[in-house]
């Protein structure tokens, strides 16, 4: 289950809301002995509503800046604007280095992946981990105040 | 030239482990040749069999993506910094 407040919950979708028409794309550190969560907002470099690209250089900075504040990566999210809160096999594939190469650890195998769907009036948010050979788990989440 | 060289999580495991180092290189193409004596495999990860840039790695000098520079030839000049980096990427 992942414990996510409602305040992070609605700093991704309005970053997705933000980035209409293109899908939006960020980070959610961890401070690991407080637990306090913040957003990242990240560049999505392929500027598309089909995809996303997060901006190499931003996601070096907010590595150097996990290393020196004590911070995990919690989640990797980004918006889906037209399709269900669901990972999409690019989604998955991406997931591994080299991308597809499923039979290798995956790069972040403790991060959730957070989708934003879009698609409806109401936005829906889901989490996931995605595993060794591409399997999917969905994790239910818990909202906090 | 002597450079350092940034990595992310994802590729230090193939840099002993280690997220910055030095190493040598007149371009990028020769940093790479360097860097895969030191850990060999390196290159195959990061090169196409080809012999270009994978798709989803992204190599800057300094801040400048070298694709909009000269690509591997891009020439480096000591104290430069490298940083090698995989594509965080996906859609619908």
């Amino acid at each position: 289950m992942a414990h996510i407040p409602n305040e992070i919950l609605q700093a991704m979708v309005d970053h997705a809301m933000d980035d209409l028409p293109n899908e939006a794309c960020g980070m959610i550190l961890i401070g690991r002995s407080d637990r306090q969560m913040t957003v990242h907002r990240v560049t999505n470099t392929a500027a598309s509503p089909y995809r996303y690209e997060m901006s190499p250089l931003e996601m070096m900075k907010l590595e150097q800046k996990r290393d020196s504040e004590n911070l995990d990566l919690f989640a990797i999210y980004h918006s889906h604007v037209a399709s269900a809160a669901y990972p999409s096999p690019t989604d998955v594939r991406m997931a591994f280095f080299p991308p597809g190469e499923t039979d290798n650890e995956p790069m972040f195998p403790e991060t959730y992946y957070v989708l934003v769907s879009l698609e409806n009036n109401k936005p829906d948010v889901r989490a996931f981990h995605i595993k060794k050979y591409g399997e999917i788990s969905e994790e239910s989440i818990e909202s906090e105040n | 030239m002597a450079v350092t060289v940034n990595v992310t999580s994802v590729i230090e495991k193939l840099v002993g482990g280690q997220r910055s180092f030095e190493s040598l290189g007149d371009s990028v193409k020769s940093l790479i040749e360097n860097i895969n004596e030191t850990y060999p495999g390196f290159s195959d990860q990061i090169l196409e069999e080809d012999g270009e840039l994978r798709r989803f790695v992204n190599i800057y000098l300094n801040d400048e993506d070298i694709r909009y520079l000269d690509g591997l030839n891009t020439e480096l000049t000591d104290d430069d910094t490298v940083s090698i980096l995989p594509a965080l990427a996906g859609g619908e």
